[in-house]
């Protein structure tokens, strides 16, 4: 009895703190989702219109536009991050003053701010003074002069170069340790019969990293679909909407137009289907586990 | 003896991407020290100077207000989050109640909800309170984001810590509290610093929150890269003197904690 009140006890302050900055918001929004509320109109609340907000995204094209490029997003850095991740890791864990000198140099990408990463980008790639821009110009003559950052589908590449340069560290951290977490023996067993690199790492190590590589996966997602602060600082959403993200789609529905109504709705949204992703990974987890312990 | 020619490529490759690492930082730390003139030169034969570092710390700029912002809000979160979530997480980690599992999740699962879901309820909020444009605001926001996270790092630290001499002092009749104490705490000391650190880092680069919640007073550094974005273009070498005052602080944390970080990270996530 006494354990199970220490429990609480010690649960207290932490859910306090989550509660109210979240739950408490969450609820908020919930509630707003279903009014109409014009901020520059009106200080206080609206009326209530029912599902009016979520049917007007399921007919608006901005928002639509966002959910493409949301999707063309965390579909290519999520496999990009995780396939560069897992080679850098299997790399990595090598010995040899080289490979500790850049597993230490490789947190530095993610220690950076995203903001500032979507600065520095937009500098390199800048097409009269950009060093990336003028240096891949200088070597491949075709390149000259692309104007990169003002072509859509350039623009949506060089962000999600920015992303995977940011996050591939963190994930290559993570597989390193699902890499140090698996048995050796089997490997070592294989090695001495003959097998090649190749066949180790596909027929014995990535069977052992399905779990990590699916949490990897998860968290990669989540952190996708997030996606904002370099949409804010490279591209600003464009060239016309073609970068506008779904988190940058609904901050200037809410805070440009200042339609919290519907920017409460489109919010909802995306935390659904967040939820959605989630939820499915954690089944593909389980069933995983459930196929390694039996 | 001659090495294989896998093995100098295995180096080759290490020393690329060793290079795309560095060299988008390189090229800032650089601009950061050049002229004008010299920043939008591809040229690495310039005169360095300090100018840009002047300037930004002056008006109209007054980088130095948005660096005391930075700390102050950092240091307060972590101050607030990290012994809140050390609590939880040894709570989470030792004791075997029903529902924990429940709970734990419910904890995490906050942190697939959208940052922009979050703000906007508290800028409503705050704009009634007179708190835009605090620090106060910027507190109360990045802890939403950032104690769970915090539970589940230092969680991951406790997880691993064997329990055999807990449950020696707690056989010999010392209380739960003084176990945590004299015992876990100072085992746990190198987890929660390096979640400290891993928070204060999330904090100091957090955008959004702080985009969305300032205007003048309490904007913190990766906001004030925006204003640096002018009539008159943007001011490249500025930026970079500014970037360079957001990274290095961050840096230097980075790389004290770097070997225990690639173990936080894991000893969580993997189980």
């Amino acid at each position: 009895m006494k354990e199970r009140t220490l429990f609480y006890a010690l649960l207290v302050p932490a859910f306090v703190i989550v509660l109210a900055t979240t739950l408490y918001p969450l609820a908020y929004s919930f509630v707003t989702s279903f009014r109409e509320w014009d901020l520059t109109k009106q200080r206080r609340p609206g009326d209530f219109v029912g599902f009016q907000n979520y049917v007007h995204a399921a007919s608006e094209s901005g928002f639509q536009n966002s959910l493409w490029v949301t999707t063309i997003f965390v579909v290519t850095s999520v496999i990009l991050t995780l396939v560069l991740a897992m080679s850098l890791a299997l790399l990595l864990r090598r010995k040899g003053k080289m490979h500790t000198f850049t597993r230490v140099i490789l947190i530095l990408p993610f220690a950076m701010s995203p903001a500032l990463i979507g600065v520095s980008y937009r500098f390199m790639f800048n097409p009269e003074f950009g060093v990336i821009a003028k240096g891949l110009g200088a070597v491949f003559p075709a390149l000259e002069g692309v104007p990169w950052l003002a072509d859509p589908d350039l623009a949506m590449a060089i962000l999600v170069l920015t992303d995977v340069w940011h996050w591939t560290p963190y994930m290559t951290f993570m597989c390193l340790g699902g890499l140090a977490s698996i048995p050796r023996e089997t490997e070592e067993a294989a090695r001495i019969d003959g097998a090649s690199n190749l066949r180790i790492i596909f027929g014995i190590v990535l069977p052992q990293m399905k779990g990590v590589l699916l949490v990897t996966a998860v968290l990669k997602t989540i952190f996708a679909l997030k996606m904002f602060d370099q949409v804010v600082t490279l591209t600003g959403g464009g060239p016309g909407t073609s970068t506008e993200t779904m988190a940058f789609f609904i901050f200037n529905v809410g805070f440009k137009w200042f339609d919290m109504g519907y920017a409460s709705a489109l919010a909802w949204i995306l935390t659904a289907i967040m939820m959605l992703i989630s939820a499915w990974y954690v089944r593909m987890l389980l069933s995983e586990r459930k196929m390694t312990t039996a | 003896m001659r090495k294989p020619i896998a093995w100098w490529g295995e180096r080759a490759l290490l020393v690329l991407i060793s290079v795309v690492v560095l060299f988008p930082i390189a090229w800032m730390f650089l601009t950061a020290f050049k002229q004008p003139r010299d920043a939008y030169s591809l040229s690495l034969n310039f005169a360095p100077t300090l100018q840009n570092f002047v300037t930004v710390f002056s008006d109209p700029w007054n980088l130095g207000g948005m660096v005391l912002n930075s700390v102050v809000v950092a240091t307060v979160t972590v101050a607030i989050a990290v012994p809140c979530a050390s609590l939880a997480a040894y709570s989470f980690s030792r004791f075997r109640v029903r529902g924990r599992k429940f709970l734990f999740f419910l904890i995490l699962s906050t942190q697939f909800i959208p940052a922009v879901v979050i703000v906007l309820p508290f800028f409503l909020m705050f704009r009634n309170l007179g708190l835009l444009d605090t620090r106060v605001a910027l507190i109360i926001v990045n802890l939403a984001i950032v104690t769970p996270f915090v539970i589940w790092m230092i969680k991951g630290f406790i997880d691993a810590i064997p329990t055999d001499s807990e449950e020696a002092a707690m056989i010999d009749g010392a209380s739960r509290l003084r176990v945590i104490k004299d015992i876990v705490l100072p085992m746990a000391a190198p987890g929660i610093l390096t979640s400290s650190i891993f928070c204060f880092i999330l904090t100091w680069n957090e955008f959004l929150f702080a985009l969305i919640l300032t205007r003048r007073d309490a904007v913190t550094l990766p906001v004030g890269l925006v204003s640096f974005r002018t009539e008159r273009g943007d001011l490249w070498e500025l930026m970079s003197a500014a970037g360079v005052m957001i990274t290095v602080p961050i840096f230097v944390m980075a790389m004290l904690i770097q070997k225990h970080f690639t173990r936080g990270m894991t000893a969580g996530a993997v189980k």
